[in-house]
């Protein structure tokens, strides 16, 4: 497979949080700020590379019988590590984060790709598919942010621009405090699907259109 | 036979992978551990200036364990107390230090880390308006103190009160804490 295809699978065709919908517990939860997003989005993309690439090289070496216990195994390992190194080096980004950095090795992302691709797939294809479901991940997760943290918050770029207060749109008192509490999450995500599904409709006409002139 | 060995490799293969693991996990863990232990306390001691008046040398820390549970450690500084608490919020537990005067009185407060709920409840934390009024609010007062719902007078940031009942409930365990304090003395 070409890069390309693999790019608009994980934007967009078979992009892990709108259609696959994975990782959910992490995208409802974090989608507050652009800050968390995108460093959560990182974070992610970074172990499913690690991860991709580890299982698709052991992948002749571990019995398939216990293939769920060593991908977990090896998942778990380089959260482990990304955490370490986020609290010894961005503790800003650990702090705001707090507990969604560990729950990473049960994202089903990392072990549904380890098991539909890397399993059965070589070295840098598998490093190729983690970086573009990573990417998708991270651009879906920033949309929700964004979307979220400008209702809810009245500003853009928390955790970054401006010292971190966020370049402020809305004037305070106005935004919806709800937009950024677990029910605008969901509120937002089901929105940012349902334009997902319009979009890839919408290109899949326009193929066929092609198709037929 | 044939069973017995490809059971055997199982358990060996998985060995090895978990051992490669920890391994690795035991390096990274050397290498970070100092640095991660030394923004903890970088963190907990700039929280301990900003509710101590400037100047303040601490010249003692004492782990303490009151009957609550809230109250963690007691720094004796030269310009007073600057006690860790560590209250249940609406999220998990919030800590944050009390800064107490010789004479019993609120000198500050500051929360270390929390995880309340955006925009509500970590506005007890917060660095902006809202978030200071609140924590000012404290600011000279002792005994016993409740938010205005407990028929106290220290205002709950609105929507957030059980993070704010927390907050109370940290500083009367630190004030608690140096009125023994002073007592025993």
């Amino acid at each position: 497979m070409k890069f390309k295809d693999h790019f608009k699978e994980g934007l967009l065709t078979k992009n892990p949080v709108t259609v696959q919908l994975l990782g959910m517990c992490s995208t409802l939860a974090i989608t507050t700020s652009l800050f968390n997003g995108l460093g959560m989005g990182l974070a992610v993309t970074v172990i499913l590379i690690c991860s991709n690439v580890l299982i698709s090289a052991l992948r002749k070496v571990i019995p398939s019988q216990i293939r769920i216990a060593a991908y977990i195994v090896i998942i778990a390992g380089f959260v482990t590590i990304v955490d370490l190194l986020l609290q010894a080096y961005l503790q800003a980004l650990s702090e705001s984060l707090g507990v969604f950095i560990p729950l990473i090795v049960v994202n089903c992302i990392i072990l549904g790709r380890a098991e539909a691709f890397a399993s059965k797939n070589g070295v840098l294809a598998s490093a190729l598919d983690g970086l573009c479901q990573g990417f998708g991940y991270t651009v879906a997760l920033v949309i929700v942010c964004v979307i979220r943290e400008l209702l809810g918050s009245g500003t853009f770029g928390g955790g970054i621009l401006n010292g971190g207060e966020g370049i402020r749109i809305i004037p305070e008192g106005f935004p919806a405090m709800q937009m950024v509490m677990p029910v605008g999450g969901f509120l937002v995500l089901g929105f940012v699907i349902a334009g997902s599904q319009w979009l890839m409709r919408r290109l899949e006409r326009r193929n066929k259109k092609k198709e037929a002139v | 036979m044939k069973q017995k060995s490809s059971v055997l490799r199982l358990a060996v293969t998985l060995l090895l992978i978990t051992g490669v693991v920890a391994a690795a996990l035991a390096g990274i863990n050397s290498l970070t551990a100092s640095r991660i232990y030394k923004n903890k306390q970088l963190k907990s001691w700039e929280a301990i200036q900003k509710v101590l008046p400037e100047g303040a040398i601490i010249s003692e820390e004492t782990e303490i364990t009151d009957s609550s549970g809230i109250a963690k450690t007691l720094y004796t500084s030269t310009k007073g107390y600057a006690v860790e608490v560590v209250p249940n919020g609406f999220g998990g537990a919030i800590t944050m230090l009390v800064g107490i005067s010789f004479e019993g009185k609120v000198l500050g407060i500051a929360v270390v880390s929390q995880t309340e709920t955006a925009g509500l409840g970590a506005v007890v934390a917060a660095d902006n308006q809202a978030g200071e009024t609140f924590r000012e609010q404290f600011v000279g007062l002792s005994g016993v103190l409740a938010v205005t719902k407990d028929g106290g007078d220290i205002d709950s940031v609105t929507g957030a009160t059980i993070s704010s009942r927390a907050v109370v409930e940290g500083v009367n365990a630190a004030l608690a804490c140096v009125a023994d304090l002073e007592k025993v003395e």
